[in-house]
């Protein structure tokens, strides 16, 4: 499995195609967190919300970057098993998520002026992986294992993004953010945040497997 | 060994792309499947290999170690050759100092131009397929299936991808082609079926067999070399022979003429034609 992930970060560093989701991170660090003070939980809602977007783009980078030849000579190599490439491919990416975590950790505290615990590191860390878990669970619904049409894929994702983001209270996205933005203490929030990570983490092991299996019975 | 049992295959409610398929491949078997553009072939391959599932039937005895290599291979990647070969060989689960060596030598082997860093995006066809067919023998393959090996390779190159099956067979393992032309099937291998329709079956010894003509072309005097051809890839050529001397070819009836056409504008001389006896009819007064 280490050489299966380290042979897709190769490629996905050689095929550039983390530029584009990164440098949206960096734009959404940037804008959200312009103002530099206030409660360090809402600071941290945006480099989730940040995390979230980017995440789901960089999976479905990832799961669609080798050609259809490629990839048959991938998992012919992996010992014809193709769930064993996607998850490969899924690891990368919450690898790749996880220095991005580092950022989103520190770029609201070095940007702005904030009484920093343990606690609110907690919650940043909480909120984030949450929120890479349910971008990864999206991106890898819409790859090209399960649509076929690059056009299809990209206006479902942007859909199940709205949705996740906008519908009010639902867990784990915009729950979670509700409950950062109007709660300034930490503490009490890492309980709920916790739940809402593993819920996400729930969310990813179901899309992989419909994915996994969309897959496998279009081959 | 690798055994297909009443193997059928369709994607959704397609029509039917194979059925009924029933083949056996005995270690130490090169077996051959020939047919049209979309016949089948590429799927039961697929399904060979363990990449699609079929949809009724079952693949049995299909060895640990496989190796495949598709049709058309172009990576846009701007990972080198070498690069690539060790991270396949690593997955295999080869070390990267002996999947680094293994690669450098199959691509020593195989002549890959522009030498073992060049980008695998920049390789021409013939040469990613050169990439394409070392990744599948980094390790010893149990089976080894390649599909179309030998459109776009050049003629060097074929005499070593037939090596290369002729070993992996004889160390045991199974090898599993397809090709377009009937030429290449004959020559390379020990047992030949016909896919048509989504139907495999193996022709009987004479059935198909056309009048032919046996030629032999040299080199002209004077010193002039003429141009390499690659004869198998010339319309109705069935077998060839090569030596120091001479190209020996066997070639169905209605395509002699322009293959001797090609032959003469490609600088060479003709020395030989003659009409073969064919099998079906050799008995017969005319």
């Amino acid at each position: 499995m280490i050489a299966l992930i380290r042979y897709t970060f190769a490629t996905m560093l050689h095929t550039q195609r983390y530029v584009a989701p990164l440098l949206l991170f960096m734009g959404l660090m940037g804008v959200l967190t312009a103002n530099g003070n206030g409660p360090l939980p809402a600071a941290y809602a945006s480099s989730a919300g940040a995390m979230f977007v980017c995440s789901t783009w960089l999976a479905m980078a990832v799961v669609s970057l080798d050609e259809p030849p490629q990839r048959a000579i991938t998992v012919v190599t992996a010992g014809g098993r193709p769930l064993r490439v996607l998850l490969a491919a899924i690891g990368t990416v919450l690898l790749s998520c996880l220095a991005l975590m580092v950022v989103g950790l520190a770029f609201p505290l070095w940007l702005g002026d904030h009484a920093v615990t343990a606690a609110d590191l907690l919650l940043g860390i909480e909120a984030q992986l949450a929120c890479a878990l349910t971008g990864t669970a999206i991106g890898v619904l819409c790859s090209r294992q399960v649509f076929t049409r690059q056009g299809h894929a990209v206006v479902a994702a942007l859909a199940l993004l709205m949705v996740a983001l906008f519908t009010k209270g639902l867990p784990p996205v915009n729950g979670l953010f509700t409950l950062m933005a109007t709660t300034s203490d930490a503490a009490p929030l890492l309980a709920p945040a916790g739940a809402m990570s593993a819920l996400s983490a729930l969310l990813l092991t179901a899309a992989t497997a419909a994915t996994h299996f969309t897959g496998r019975r279009r081959q | 060994m690798l055994r297909l049992e009443a193997v059928g295959k369709r994607y959704g409610r397609g029509r039917w792309v194979l059925r009924d398929v029933d083949v056996e491949a005995q270690p130490g078997e090169v077996v051959a499947f020939t047919g049209g553009n979309g016949s089948g072939k590429s799927t039961l391959l697929r399904i060979a290999v363990g990449l699609s599932r079929p949809t009724r039937g079952t693949v049995a005895a299909r060895p640990p170690v496989v190796g495949y290599v598709p049709d058309r291979f172009s990576p846009n990647e701007r990972m080198s050759a070498a690069a690539y070969l060790t991270h396949m060989g690593r997955i295999r689960g080869l070390t990267t100092s002996v999947a680094a060596a293994r690669a450098g030598m199959l691509l020593d082997r195989l002549v890959l131009v522009g030498g073992r860093q060049v980008p695998l995006r920049s390789l021409s066809k013939g040469n990613a397929q050169k990439v394409a067919l070392a990744q599948a023998l980094l390790v010893e393959p149990g089976l080894l299936v390649l599909d179309e090996p030998w459109s776009g390779l050049d003629a060097d190159a074929h005499g070593v991808l037939a090596e290369i099956m002729t070993e992996v067979a004889a160390s045991g393992g199974t090898v599993v082609f397809t090709d377009h032309r009937e030429s290449v099937t004959r020559a390379g291998a020990t047992r030949t079926y016909t896919v048509s329709g989504g139907r495999v079956s193996l022709p009987a010894p004479d059935s198909g067999w056309v009048p032919a003509s046996d030629i032999v072309l040299t080199a002209p005097g004077g010193g002039r070399a003429p141009q390499d051809l690659v004869w198998e890839e010339l319309e109705g050529v069935r077998t060839v022979d090569r030596d120091a001397a001479a190209v020996r070819l066997h070639v169905a009836r209605e395509s002699a003429d322009a293959l001797l056409l090609t032959a003469l504008r490609h600088g060479w001389s003709v020395e030989r034609v003659a009409g073969m006896p064919n099998a079906a009819t050799s008995g017969d007064p005319r």
